[in-house]
């Protein structure tokens, strides 16, 4: 017993000599239980304010070691980016909490599910304000995505070494508007039944399989129990799983293909870092593969002010060993993680707020007899809808909204400018913003400016929004 | 290239992971994909035929369908709008289909007149037991092409679109 409790304390003593200056003073019954072994078995380091503690705090927690330990000085900035990837994470984190909520009360069966809905607002504490929340985050995910997309494409962020980390991010979009297509249907309202009737329609006009794949999304000729079910499977297994496993990737790609253009730079690299030029020629391209010494890799103390990292032996074009100043970088912990927190309880903040304030739409229950008037799709959709309304279906329905999306998918492999800045790829930036402002306007006079019969009435005079 | 154990395996592996694909999308396919029993309806029994008068439209709720007189033809047709799958009412004051979501107009026999369907109201199949008439609610006919006008009247009196 005593030799073992001896061991122990030896094992603490070695660790503690690692930083023997800075190693809390154990004063007082709190900083007694932080010293105990129990304690340290569970926090594996204290946290220290120096830079080592720093980059323990992220390095060797399992939450946070997604992030770097240090990132580049200007990621802080908020212009930076936005934050829009990381609010889009919050959100979706919103969305997984609520709902797991709302699964407690909800059965997906076209008897039930309408009473549940009605349940969930009048006899369960927070009920109605949980399923406000939900719906408010899905529709603000959707935004703060497609907002994300345009962001990244703006910055020139798409370009090599990212091209497969926007694909990622256009499959993570189609995800999130399958997410809230399925979720639309849930509470089995005229609303949700005539939109989704309306939405697995579009699928129609795919040619030669539409009919086979309507049916097949929907389990049968028309919006029914099985749909219900294949819809609610849909969206609390099956797209949550596809939408992790990717969100992932997705986020790994950030940290490994570099975390954002250098302004004024091209989109070769990463974290506005210069190429080691090993061959020495001078053209910064790296012709042989990197390799560095075992000293190189271990001494971060080296003599000058520049560090160099090994992050592999691959193939010549993935390398990316950056030289770079040591003062261009900052610890994640504190000075990112506080920021994402800030943010991320102003998202929480923002969602509450309105599930205080806008109480989610519940129409009569679901009567395939009755059509409302207008029968709108879900918002995202309407410009489709719109599309519809006017051109041949199977041009406005399906050749339009795939060849965009393919065209958005094979985006970074087919401009070839290496520009990230505006002035130098005005082409790209003209055409993009006019396909975005054209769905745009489409969706804006879908949402706003049809009434029954798709009539154009404008809202000053009657308001047909469905949300 | 020569077969190498190496080779081999590497091939197996990737020909049974192929393998193994395919199944698993032909299974799911069959798993997913709605039987033919379960989807399509019956023969329904809807009355006598002199029920129903011409310049009229009787919708038959079991069916999900409309029996419209069109002067003397009758027809069975599916409530569903050709178009995007709302249901189509039967507007008494014009005598005409009008389809509240896109606003495509047709014509009592079902016949498109105006809006973005792609075609006439798809129809069921009429045979006639004796004085009782029957619809097949199995089989679906797509509805006619646009510019057929064979039952093609005017409008009774004002269109019911906007109306609520």
């Amino acid at each position: 017993m005593s030799e073992r409790h001896s061991t122990a304390r030896g094992a603490l003593a070695e660790r503690d000599a690692l930083e023997p200056d800075v190693y809390p003073v154990t004063q007082g019954r709190l900083a007694r239980v932080r010293g105990s072994e129990l304690w340290r078995s569970v926090f594996r380091h204290p946290s220290l304010d120096t830079p080592r503690g720093r980059a323990l705090q992220s390095f060797s927690n399992v939450f946070l070691h997604i992030y770097p330990v240090k990132v580049p000085a200007r990621v802080l900035r908020f212009r930076y980016s936005w934050r829009l990837g990381y609010i889009a994470t919050v959100l979706f984190a919103i969305l997984v909490t609520t709902g797991v909520y709302l699964m407690f009360f909800y059965t997906p069966s076209v008897s039930s599910a309408y009473g549940d809905m009605q349940q969930l607002r009048t006899g369960v504490g927070f009920g109605q304000l949980v399923r406000n929340v939900h719906r408010w985050s899905a529709h603000l995910m959707v935004i703060v995505v497609i907002v994300h997309m345009a962001r990244v494409f703006y910055a020139g962020a798409y370009k090599r070494p990212r091209q497969f980390n926007w694909v990622l991010g256009l499959a993570l979009l189609a995800i999130t508007l399958g997410f809230s297509f399925t979720g639309y249907l849930l509470p089995w309202d005229q609303l949700s039944y005539w939109a989704v009737t309306v939405g697995t329609n579009l699928v129609s006009y795919v040619p030669l399989l539409g009919k086979v794949l309507r049916d097949v999304l929907i389990g049968g000729e028309q919006i029914g129990q099985t749909t219900l079910l294949r819809f609610y499977a849909l969206h609390v297994a099956v797209l949550p799983v596809a939408l992790a496993m990717l969100l992932m990737v997705h986020i790994w790609r950030v940290r490994k293909d570099g975390f954002a253009v250098r302004r004024g730079g091209t989109g070769a690299f990463a974290e506005g870092a210069s190429v080691v030029d090993v061959a020495g020629d001078g053209d910064g391209d790296g012709d042989e593969p990197v390799v560095l010494s075992p000293d190189a890799t271990t001494d971060a103390s080296t003599t000058d002010d520049r560090r160099v990292r090994l992050l592999g032996v691959v193939e010549r074009e993935s390398v990316t060993a950056p030289e770079r100043l040591t003062d261009d970088t900052v610890f994640t912990w504190p000075h990112l993680l506080v920021r994402h927190v800030v943010v991320g309880l102003g998202v929480c903040a923002t969602a509450l707020a309105l599930g205080v304030a806008f109480a989610a739409p519940l129409r009569g229950i679901a009567n395939p007899a009755e059509t409302p008037e207008p029968a709108k799709a879900p918002w995202y959709f309407v410009g489709l809808q719109e599309l519809l309304s006017r051109y041949d279906p199977l041009v406005a329905g399906i050749l339009l909204p795939t060849g965009a999306f393919v065209a958005l998918l094979a985006l970074p492999y087919l401009d070839r400018n290496p520009a990230t800045e505006a002035r130098n790829r005005r082409v790209a930036i003209v055409i993009f913003t006019i396909v975005l402002a054209v769905a745009l306007v489409l969706t804006v006079i879908g949402v706003f400016f049809r009434g029954p019969g798709w009539k154009f009435i404008p809202p000053w005079h009657h308001s047909y929004v469905e949300l | 290239m020569s077969m190498t154990r190496r080779n081999l395996l590497r091939t197996g592996w990737k020909i049974g992971t192929g393998f193994l694909t395919a199944i698993a999308g032909w299974t799911s396919w069959e798993l997913l994909r709605p039987l033919a029993a379960t989807s399509a309806g019956g023969k329904i029994k809807l009355g006598n035929s002199a029920n129903f008068k011409p310049g009229t439209a009787t919708y038959v709720r079991e069916g999900r369908l409309w029996v419209a007189n069109a002067s003397g033809n009758l027809f069975a047709l599916s409530q569903k709008c050709p178009h995007l799958g709302c249901r189509i009412p039967f507007c008494e004051s014009s005598g005409r289909f009008e389809c509240p979501c896109h606003g495509s107009v047709f014509d009592i026999g079902g016949e498109w007149i105006q809006g973005p369907s792609p075609r006439g109201m798809d129809r069921h199949p009429l045979t006639l037991d004796g004085d009782t008439l029957v619809v097949d609610t199995a089989k679906r006919i797509d509805g006619p092409d646009h510019g057929a006008a064979e039952h093609l009247t005017p409008a009774k009196g004002p269109s019911c679109a906007g109306k609520g």
